[in-house]
Protein backbone atom coordinates (compact mmCIF):
# COMPACT_ATOMS: atom_id res chain seq x y z
CA UNK A 1 0.00 0.00 0.00
CA UNK A 2 1.30 3.42 -0.92
CA UNK A 3 1.81 6.03 1.79
CA UNK A 4 -0.76 8.81 1.60
CA UNK A 5 1.37 11.24 3.58
CA UNK A 6 5.03 10.60 2.77
CA UNK A 7 7.61 12.22 5.04
CA UNK A 8 9.47 14.95 3.11
CA UNK A 9 13.16 14.39 2.44
CA UNK A 10 14.23 17.51 4.43
CA UNK A 11 12.42 16.19 7.51
CA UNK A 12 14.24 12.87 7.26
CA UNK A 13 17.59 14.65 6.88
CA UNK A 14 16.80 16.81 9.95
CA UNK A 15 15.88 13.64 11.86
CA UNK A 16 19.21 11.98 11.07
CA UNK A 17 21.04 15.24 11.82
CA UNK A 18 19.35 15.13 15.26
CA UNK A 19 17.88 18.49 14.46
CA UNK A 20 14.21 17.76 15.22
CA UNK A 21 12.77 18.53 18.64
CA UNK A 22 11.50 15.68 20.83
CA UNK A 23 7.83 16.08 19.87
CA UNK A 24 8.56 16.12 16.15
CA UNK A 25 10.86 13.12 16.57
CA UNK A 26 8.11 11.15 18.37
CA UNK A 27 5.54 11.96 15.68
CA UNK A 28 7.95 11.01 12.91
CA UNK A 29 8.92 7.71 14.55
CA UNK A 30 5.25 6.79 15.01
CA UNK A 31 4.77 7.30 11.30
CA UNK A 32 7.91 5.38 10.37
CA UNK A 33 6.94 2.35 12.43
CA UNK A 34 3.63 2.17 10.60
CA UNK A 35 4.97 2.86 7.12
CA UNK A 36 7.32 0.61 5.18
CA UNK A 37 7.60 3.13 2.36
CA UNK A 38 8.84 5.97 4.56
CA UNK A 39 11.09 3.55 6.45
CA UNK A 40 12.74 2.75 3.13
CA UNK A 41 13.18 6.47 2.42
CA UNK A 42 14.61 6.99 5.90
CA UNK A 43 17.05 4.14 5.28
CA UNK A 44 18.25 5.87 2.11
CA UNK A 45 19.01 9.03 4.07
CA UNK A 46 20.64 7.09 6.90
CA UNK A 47 22.80 5.20 4.42
CA UNK A 48 24.48 8.49 3.57
CA UNK A 49 24.44 10.27 6.92
CA UNK A 50 25.68 7.32 8.96
CA UNK A 51 28.32 6.63 6.34
CA UNK A 52 29.63 10.17 6.77
CA UNK A 53 29.31 9.90 10.55
CA UNK A 54 31.45 6.79 10.76
CA UNK A 55 33.99 7.86 8.16
CA UNK A 56 37.54 8.61 9.19
CA UNK A 57 38.31 11.95 7.55
CA UNK A 58 41.40 12.19 5.34
CA UNK A 59 42.88 14.85 7.66
CA UNK A 60 43.41 13.73 11.24
CA UNK A 61 44.57 15.40 14.41
CA UNK A 62 47.33 13.68 16.38
CA UNK A 63 44.84 13.18 19.21
CA UNK A 64 42.36 11.33 17.00
CA UNK A 65 45.16 9.24 15.54
CA UNK A 66 46.25 8.27 19.04
CA UNK A 67 42.68 7.26 19.86
CA UNK A 68 42.52 5.09 16.76
CA UNK A 69 45.79 3.44 17.77
CA UNK A 70 44.44 2.83 21.27
CA UNK A 71 41.33 1.25 19.78
CA UNK A 72 43.53 -1.30 18.03
CA UNK A 73 44.05 0.20 14.58
CA UNK A 74 47.33 -0.89 13.00
CA UNK A 75 49.00 2.33 11.95
CA UNK A 76 52.12 3.02 9.92
CA UNK A 77 53.50 6.48 9.26
CA UNK A 78 55.31 7.88 6.24
CA UNK A 79 57.07 11.22 6.38
CA UNK A 80 57.03 13.52 3.38
CA UNK A 81 58.73 16.84 2.72
CA UNK A 82 57.21 19.51 0.46
CA UNK A 83 57.79 18.75 -3.23
CA UNK A 84 58.75 15.16 -2.55
CA UNK A 85 57.52 12.44 -4.93
CA UNK A 86 57.80 8.76 -4.11
CA UNK A 87 56.07 5.40 -3.84
CA UNK A 88 54.53 4.10 -0.65
CA UNK A 89 53.18 0.64 0.08
CA UNK A 90 49.92 -0.08 1.86
CA UNK A 91 50.78 -3.43 3.40
CA UNK A 92 48.32 -6.17 4.35
CA UNK A 93 48.99 -5.73 8.05
CA UNK A 94 48.06 -2.04 7.97
CA UNK A 95 44.71 -0.44 8.74
CA UNK A 96 45.79 3.16 8.40
CA UNK A 97 48.74 4.48 6.45
CA UNK A 98 49.47 7.93 7.76
CA UNK A 99 51.20 10.35 5.43
CA UNK A 100 52.82 12.98 7.61
CA UNK A 101 53.12 15.96 5.31
CA UNK A 102 55.84 17.95 6.98
CA UNK A 103 57.81 21.12 6.46
CA UNK A 104 54.77 23.27 7.15
CA UNK A 105 54.72 26.50 9.06
CA UNK A 106 51.46 26.32 10.98
CA UNK A 107 52.21 29.38 13.11
CA UNK A 108 49.02 31.35 13.58
CA UNK A 109 47.14 29.02 11.25
CA UNK A 110 43.38 29.25 11.50
CA UNK A 111 42.45 26.84 8.76
CA UNK A 112 43.96 24.06 6.69
CA UNK A 113 42.43 22.89 3.39
CA UNK A 114 43.46 19.81 1.46
CA UNK A 115 42.92 18.89 -2.15
CA UNK A 116 43.87 15.47 -3.47
CA UNK A 117 44.15 15.21 -7.23
CA UNK A 118 45.28 12.51 -9.63
CA UNK A 119 48.81 13.20 -10.87
CA UNK A 120 48.22 11.79 -14.34
CA UNK A 121 44.93 13.53 -15.09
CA UNK A 122 44.61 16.39 -12.62
CA UNK A 123 41.14 15.14 -11.64
CA UNK A 124 39.97 16.00 -8.15
CA UNK A 125 39.78 12.89 -5.95
CA UNK A 126 39.01 14.30 -2.51
CA UNK A 127 38.63 17.66 -0.82
CA UNK A 128 38.76 18.65 2.81
CA UNK A 129 37.84 22.12 3.97
CA UNK A 130 38.97 23.33 7.36
CA UNK A 131 40.43 19.97 8.31
CA UNK A 132 41.97 18.93 11.59
CA UNK A 133 45.55 20.00 12.34
CA UNK A 134 47.85 20.57 15.29
CA UNK A 135 49.75 23.88 15.23
CA UNK A 136 52.72 22.34 17.06
CA UNK A 137 53.01 19.32 14.76
CA UNK A 138 54.64 21.23 11.89
CA UNK A 139 52.82 18.83 9.61
CA UNK A 140 49.38 17.59 8.72
CA UNK A 141 48.39 13.95 8.97
CA UNK A 142 46.66 12.26 6.05
CA UNK A 143 44.85 9.04 6.88
CA UNK A 144 45.17 6.77 3.86
CA UNK A 145 42.67 3.95 4.23
CA UNK A 146 42.33 0.49 2.69
CA UNK A 147 39.19 1.35 0.75
CA UNK A 148 41.10 4.10 -1.06
CA UNK A 149 42.59 1.35 -3.21
CA UNK A 150 39.69 1.79 -5.63
CA UNK A 151 40.67 5.44 -6.07
CA UNK A 152 43.54 6.53 -8.34
CA UNK A 153 46.90 5.53 -6.85
CA UNK A 154 48.94 8.45 -8.24
CA UNK A 155 48.03 11.37 -6.03
CA UNK A 156 49.10 14.94 -5.51
CA UNK A 157 48.23 16.28 -2.08
CA UNK A 158 48.03 20.05 -1.94
CA UNK A 159 47.85 21.69 1.45
CA UNK A 160 46.74 25.29 1.90
CA UNK A 161 47.31 26.99 5.24
CA UNK A 162 45.44 30.15 6.09
CA UNK A 163 46.50 32.59 8.78
CA UNK A 164 45.30 36.13 9.41
CA UNK A 165 47.19 38.90 7.66
CA UNK A 166 49.37 36.73 5.45
CA UNK A 167 48.77 35.09 2.06
CA UNK A 168 47.85 31.38 2.16
CA UNK A 169 50.88 29.12 2.46
CA UNK A 170 50.79 26.09 0.19
CA UNK A 171 52.77 22.90 -0.25
CA UNK A 172 52.38 19.86 -2.50
CA UNK A 173 53.42 16.25 -2.10
CA UNK A 174 53.19 13.54 -4.76
CA UNK A 175 52.39 10.18 -3.26
CA UNK A 176 52.20 7.09 -5.42
CA UNK A 177 50.39 4.23 -3.73
CA UNK A 178 50.87 0.52 -4.07
CA UNK A 179 48.29 -1.62 -2.28
CA UNK A 180 49.36 -5.20 -1.51
CA UNK B 1 -3.34 -11.18 -0.84
CA UNK B 2 -0.86 -9.79 1.66
CA UNK B 3 -1.90 -10.23 5.28
CA UNK B 4 -2.19 -7.09 7.36
CA UNK B 5 0.13 -6.71 10.33
CA UNK B 6 -2.81 -7.26 12.70
CA UNK B 7 -3.70 -10.47 10.92
CA UNK B 8 -0.17 -11.75 11.47
CA UNK B 9 -0.42 -10.99 15.18
CA UNK B 10 -3.72 -12.89 15.42
CA UNK B 11 -2.24 -15.84 13.55
CA UNK B 12 0.71 -15.96 15.95
CA UNK B 13 -1.61 -15.77 18.95
CA UNK B 14 -3.72 -18.64 17.58
CA UNK B 15 -0.59 -20.81 17.49
CA UNK B 16 -1.71 -22.82 14.46
CA UNK B 17 0.55 -24.39 11.85
CA UNK B 18 0.94 -21.11 10.00
CA UNK B 19 2.13 -19.25 13.11
CA UNK B 20 5.88 -19.66 12.38
CA UNK B 21 5.42 -18.19 8.91
CA UNK B 22 3.47 -15.29 10.40
CA UNK B 23 6.27 -14.71 12.92
CA UNK B 24 8.85 -14.65 10.16
CA UNK B 25 6.77 -12.22 8.12
CA UNK B 26 6.23 -9.91 11.08
CA UNK B 27 9.98 -9.90 11.74
CA UNK B 28 10.70 -9.27 8.07
CA UNK B 29 8.45 -6.23 8.06
CA UNK B 30 9.56 -4.66 11.30
CA UNK B 31 13.24 -5.51 11.61
CA UNK B 32 14.30 -2.64 9.29
CA UNK B 33 12.21 -0.16 11.28
CA UNK B 34 13.63 -1.26 14.62
CA UNK B 35 17.14 -1.31 13.22
CA UNK B 36 16.85 2.27 12.00
CA UNK B 37 15.43 3.31 15.36
CA UNK B 38 18.42 1.68 17.03
CA UNK B 39 20.89 3.28 14.67
CA UNK B 40 19.37 6.68 15.32
CA UNK B 41 19.21 6.38 19.12
CA UNK B 42 22.06 4.02 20.01
CA UNK B 43 24.45 5.37 17.35
CA UNK B 44 26.06 2.03 16.70
CA UNK B 45 25.22 -0.63 14.09
CA UNK B 46 26.08 -3.53 16.39
CA UNK B 47 23.92 -2.20 19.18
CA UNK B 48 21.13 -1.53 16.67
CA UNK B 49 21.35 -5.19 15.66
CA UNK B 50 21.13 -6.16 19.33
CA UNK B 51 18.06 -3.98 19.66
CA UNK B 52 16.39 -5.69 16.69
CA UNK B 53 16.81 -9.09 18.31
CA UNK B 54 15.66 -7.98 21.74
CA UNK B 55 12.59 -6.12 20.45
CA UNK B 56 11.47 -8.84 18.06
CA UNK B 57 11.90 -11.44 20.77
CA UNK B 58 9.80 -9.40 23.21
CA UNK B 59 7.09 -8.67 20.65
CA UNK B 60 6.87 -12.28 19.46
CA UNK B 61 6.62 -13.51 23.02
CA UNK B 62 3.84 -11.01 23.65
CA UNK B 63 2.05 -12.05 20.46
CA UNK B 64 2.34 -15.76 21.26
CA UNK B 65 0.74 -15.25 24.66
CA UNK B 66 -1.95 -12.87 23.40
CA UNK B 67 -0.56 -9.90 25.28
CA UNK B 68 -0.85 -7.46 22.38
CA UNK B 69 -4.20 -5.97 23.30
CA UNK B 70 -4.83 -4.17 20.03
CA UNK B 71 -3.29 -6.05 17.09
CA UNK B 72 -4.34 -3.20 14.79
CA UNK B 73 -1.75 -1.07 16.60
CA UNK B 74 1.11 -3.55 16.55
CA UNK B 75 3.30 -0.84 14.99
CA UNK B 76 2.83 1.29 18.12
CA UNK B 77 3.52 -1.74 20.28
CA UNK B 78 6.73 -2.33 18.35
CA UNK B 79 7.76 1.33 18.72
CA UNK B 80 6.97 1.35 22.45
CA UNK B 81 9.01 -1.81 22.94
CA UNK B 82 11.86 -0.30 20.93
CA UNK B 83 11.85 2.80 23.11
CA UNK B 84 11.82 0.79 26.33
CA UNK B 85 14.53 -1.62 25.28
CA UNK B 86 16.75 1.13 23.87
CA UNK B 87 16.37 3.09 27.09
CA UNK B 88 17.34 0.03 29.09
CA UNK B 89 20.31 -0.61 26.82
CA UNK B 90 21.51 2.95 27.29
CA UNK B 91 21.10 2.65 31.05
CA UNK B 92 22.95 -0.62 31.18
CA UNK B 93 25.36 0.52 28.51
CA UNK B 94 25.76 -3.09 27.65
CA UNK B 95 24.49 -5.71 25.32
CA UNK B 96 21.27 -7.63 25.60
CA UNK B 97 21.26 -11.36 25.47
CA UNK B 98 20.57 -12.74 22.05
CA UNK B 99 18.16 -15.37 20.85
CA UNK B 100 19.67 -17.65 18.22
CA UNK B 101 16.40 -18.36 16.41
CA UNK B 102 15.58 -14.70 16.17
CA UNK B 103 19.08 -13.89 15.04
CA UNK B 104 18.52 -16.25 12.13
CA UNK B 105 15.14 -14.72 11.35
CA UNK B 106 16.61 -11.24 11.37
CA UNK B 107 19.58 -12.30 9.29
CA UNK B 108 18.03 -14.27 6.46
CA UNK B 109 16.50 -11.36 4.63
CA UNK B 110 19.02 -9.02 2.96
CA UNK B 111 16.59 -6.15 3.55
CA UNK B 112 17.51 -6.39 7.22
CA UNK B 113 21.17 -5.79 6.63
CA UNK B 114 22.53 -2.28 7.03
CA UNK B 115 23.46 -0.60 3.77
CA UNK B 116 27.06 -1.35 2.93
CA UNK B 117 28.26 1.97 1.76
CA UNK B 118 31.12 2.07 -0.70
CA UNK B 119 33.48 4.20 1.36
CA UNK B 120 35.68 5.10 -1.61
CA UNK B 121 32.63 6.17 -3.58
CA UNK B 122 31.65 8.34 -0.66
CA UNK B 123 35.05 10.06 -0.77
CA UNK B 124 34.56 10.82 -4.47
CA UNK B 125 30.98 11.95 -4.06
CA UNK B 126 32.00 14.23 -1.20
CA UNK B 127 34.65 15.77 -3.46
CA UNK B 128 31.97 16.45 -6.06
CA UNK B 129 29.89 18.54 -3.64
CA UNK B 130 30.33 22.29 -3.60
CA UNK B 131 32.50 23.63 -0.78
CA UNK B 132 29.60 24.83 1.35
CA UNK B 133 27.68 21.59 1.04
CA UNK B 134 30.74 19.55 1.97
CA UNK B 135 31.45 21.74 4.99
CA UNK B 136 27.90 21.51 6.27
CA UNK B 137 27.75 17.73 5.80
CA UNK B 138 31.06 17.15 7.59
CA UNK B 139 30.22 19.53 10.42
CA UNK B 140 26.75 18.00 10.86
CA UNK B 141 27.55 14.32 10.72
CA UNK B 142 31.29 13.83 11.24
CA UNK B 143 31.92 16.60 13.76
CA UNK B 144 28.42 16.26 15.29
CA UNK B 145 27.98 20.02 15.55
CA UNK B 146 24.49 21.42 16.18
CA UNK B 147 22.87 23.42 13.39
CA UNK B 148 23.06 26.72 15.27
CA UNK B 149 26.80 26.31 15.83
CA UNK B 150 27.38 25.52 12.17
CA UNK B 151 25.40 28.61 11.21
CA UNK B 152 27.58 30.76 13.46
CA UNK B 153 30.81 29.27 12.11
CA UNK B 154 29.71 29.79 8.50
CA UNK B 155 28.18 33.22 9.17
CA UNK B 156 24.74 32.21 7.95
CA UNK B 157 21.36 31.25 9.38
CA UNK B 158 20.26 27.87 10.78
CA UNK B 159 17.58 27.76 8.08
CA UNK B 160 20.21 28.13 5.38
CA UNK B 161 22.32 25.38 6.97
CA UNK B 162 19.32 23.03 6.84
CA UNK B 163 18.63 23.82 3.18
CA UNK B 164 22.28 23.30 2.24
CA UNK B 165 22.31 20.03 4.20
CA UNK B 166 19.12 18.66 2.60
CA UNK B 167 20.45 19.39 -0.85
CA UNK B 168 23.91 18.03 -0.14
CA UNK B 169 22.58 14.76 1.27
CA UNK B 170 20.28 14.40 -1.75
CA UNK B 171 23.24 15.03 -4.06
CA UNK B 172 25.34 12.44 -2.22
CA UNK B 173 22.51 9.91 -2.43
CA UNK B 174 22.16 10.45 -6.18
CA UNK B 175 25.92 10.23 -6.66
CA UNK B 176 26.21 6.99 -4.65
CA UNK B 177 23.23 5.43 -6.47
CA UNK B 178 24.71 6.36 -9.84
CA UNK B 179 28.04 4.76 -8.93
CA UNK B 180 26.28 1.65 -7.68
CA UNK B 181 24.33 1.34 -10.94
CA UNK B 182 27.49 1.87 -12.96
CA UNK B 183 29.16 -1.00 -11.08
CA UNK B 184 26.32 -3.45 -11.79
Amino acid sequence: MSCTNPVPWPTLVDYWARDLDDDATDVLEEHLFGCAECTAASARVAGVTEGVRSAIPPLLSRQRLDRLRESGARVRENHFAPGERRWVEFARDTDLLIHRLGGLDLTGATRVDLRITQESTGALIAAVDDGAFDPDEGAVLIACQRHYQTLPHDTVMSVSIQAPGVPPRTASYTILHRFV
Amino acid sequence: MVAADAELVRTIAAGADDAPAAEAELCRRFAPRVRLYGLRHLRDPDRAADLVQAVLLAVLQAARTGRIDDPERVDRFMLGTSRNVALRMRELDGRTTSDTALAEIAAWDPAHAPERLDAAALVRCMAALDDRGRQVVMMSFNDERPTEEIATLLATTPGNVRVVRHRAIAALRRCLDAREEADV
